[in-house]
């Protein structure tokens, strides 16, 4: 096998030949200041202009050395597109939204003309753009929130979780099968725009809820996304779940970007033999805050754990020194 | 321990929305002094929950609706506290960081120091220091929280606590730092004086904070 970016990401994917060295990927967002300079992109243009999108996704391939390239740095994509009023935020700053447009659990419905709404077209014609730069190179990585994080942002994340500790399961279903249909459009589509693999996060995290909940609301969910978009999907769930991790392979996804919390040794025996693992370097104590040569560390300690794809755990504070993103690059270079 | 304050215990620990305000009507007919429902039905019972939310025990969802169930307790006990029963323990003014808008934890330790006594004042998401600021000095509170959920949003926490303690707010306040992210070492890092891995522990820290 040629040891190119693609060829070592797709084939980590698939748990196929081991090429000269792992992969180097992400599927959450690496952009900091320290990429914003270099490539002269910053935010909040790179959330809303195709081009400056794609610029700054090509940056940490070309100039960090990451074999992905991953266009979307926020998770509100999908929720703009579904009438959130979205703060875009700023250089500084990560966009939000305090606006919960289904507070009530009233009936969401995906507009018909979802793909088409700017938070969307935008993803796709960076992604577009992407193919024509590195398509067959380097990975190209799209990202879609899964029903569950969506509904976070339809109607507010207490709100959410207190509906389901009452046990309000109908209207908990219901607003999850309803957003079901904006999830696989979206990932649909970025396969068609020029994806390899698409990241589905959906945060029925460890840290908020059960992994009972999981298996009750989210699986049966996730198995019918999973069957139905055909291209390959990476579950990114941040926290510590470590105890509902065969629940995430028995959902069919090709793979699993997991947070540090979830020890790469633990996880590499539940299902390390089941799904491609990508991550999990820590951000706050080590990207952030470490030093290179501990970034080095816990690289080399996912290697050996048996994890697939070296990576940030997730999306990375934007101070993070950019030395400390090509710490893993080199710790993934030395080889297995 | 009387079987009434059990009951309202019991009704906390495990959810019973429906039938805690009976419960609570029905120790204060037998005369259960307001306080003591208050001190060792009601917030004996988030002890007990906040306990089981740091042992994985239970989640976010079953810790709202204990939450919410200590709630209806309180409207109906309160009223009937008089002014001496319950004085506060110190204000603590609570917030989240610019940038960051996630407001589950810090809910849920408002709630915690609430219910222990203190007087909190709920600034609510995305504050800058300007506006935590022009707070400070209008409250005056003995305690400030900061939360961020966030790995991205953590610089500004070092920020915030680095320009408040330049404009000297920090020589009548404390200030302690939690979050997902945060941990004891960042904590120390940034200059905090204590962080809280949990609701629970955060009100231990406010505890020895401002008691001293």
């Amino acid at each position: 096998m040629k040891t190119t970016s693609y060829n070592l990401i797709m084939s980590a994917l698939y748990k196929g030949m081991k090429g000269e060295r792992p992969p180097v990927g992400n599927p959450t967002s690496i952009a900091c200041h320290g990429l914003m300079d270099l490539c002269g992109v910053n935010f909040p243009e790179a959330h809303l202009n195709p081009q400056a999108m794609a610029e700054l996704a090509l940056a940490g391939h070309e100039i960090v050395g990451f074999d992905t390239v991953m266009p979307e740095y926020s998770v509100h994509q999908e929720a703009a597109a579904l009438g959130c009023r979205v703060d875009w935020g700023d250089r500084n700053r990560m966009p939000d939204s305090r606006h919960f447009p289904y507070e009530d659990f009233s009936d969401v419905t995906v507009p018909v003309d979802f793909l088409e709404k700017p938070p969307i077209r935008v993803l796709l014609d960076a992604l577009s753009i992407l193919r024509r730069h590195v398509g067959g190179k380097a990975a190209i990585i799209g990202k879609v929130m899964g029903p569950w994080t969506l509904s976070y942002h339809m109607a507010g994340t207490q709100n959410f979780l207190l509906h389901i500790g009452l046990d309000e399961k109908e209207k908990v279903n219901r607003m999850l099968r309803q957003l079901m249909p904006a999830t696989m459009a979206s990932a649909r589509a970025q396969f068609q725009a020029g994806a390899d693999i698409v990241v589905l996060a959906d945060h029925a995290t460890g840290n908020l809820v059960s992994p009972r909940h999981y298996e009750e609301f989210l699986l049966p969910i996730h198995k019918e996304l999973t069957a139905a978009i055909e291209g390959p999907l990476i579950l990114h769930v941040c926290g510590n779940c470590t105890d509902r991790l065969e629940m995430f392979a028995d959902a069919g996804f090709d793979g699993y970007h997991f947070e540090w919390q979830v020890d790469a040794k633990t996880a590499f025996e539940k299902i390390g033999h089941r799904m491609c693992l990508v991550g999990n370097i820590n951000n706050s104590e080590v990207l952030y805050q470490g030093t290179p040569e501990d970034v080095y560390k816990q690289a080399r300690y996912a290697i050996d754990a048996g994890v697939d794809i070296i990576g940030p755990e997730c999306a990375i504070p934007l101070s993070t020194p950019i030395e400390n993103l090509k710490a893993i690059v080199s710790a993934v270079h030395e080889g297995y | 321990m009387n079987e009434l304050l059990h009951n309202i215990r019991e009704a906390v620990i495990t959810r019973k929305r429906n039938e805690i305000q009976g419960l609570v009507s029905k120790a204060i007919e037998a005369g259960i002094e307001p306080g003591l429902i208050i001190d060792e039905g009601l917030i004996a019972a988030m002890d007990v929950v906040g306990q089981q939310f740091a042992e994985n025990a239970i989640f976010v969802p079953e810790m709202l609706v204990s939450a919410l169930t200590m709630k209806l307790g309180l409207d109906v006990v309160r009223p009937l506290l008089k002014a001496a029963d319950q004085p506060s323990r110190g204000t603590i003014m609570m917030g989240t960081v610019k940038g960051d808008m996630h407001d589950i934890g810090k809910n849920l330790v408002n709630m915690m120091l609430e219910g222990a006594g203190f007087t909190v004042v709920d600034l609510g998401v995305d504050l800058t220091v300007e506006t935590l600021m022009e707070e400070i000095e209008k409250g005056k509170p003995d305690l400030l929280g900061l939360s961020a959920l966030l790995t991205t949003t953590m610089p500004e926490m070092e920020r915030v606590i680095r320009e408040l303690g330049e404009k000297g707010f920090r020589k009548h306040m404390k200030i302690m730092v939690g979050g997902a992210p945060v941990s004891k070492a960042f904590a120390e890092k940034i200059g905090a004086d204590g962080h809280g891995a949990d609701a629970g522990e955060a009100v231990a820290l406010a505890r020895r904070l401002i008691e001293g």
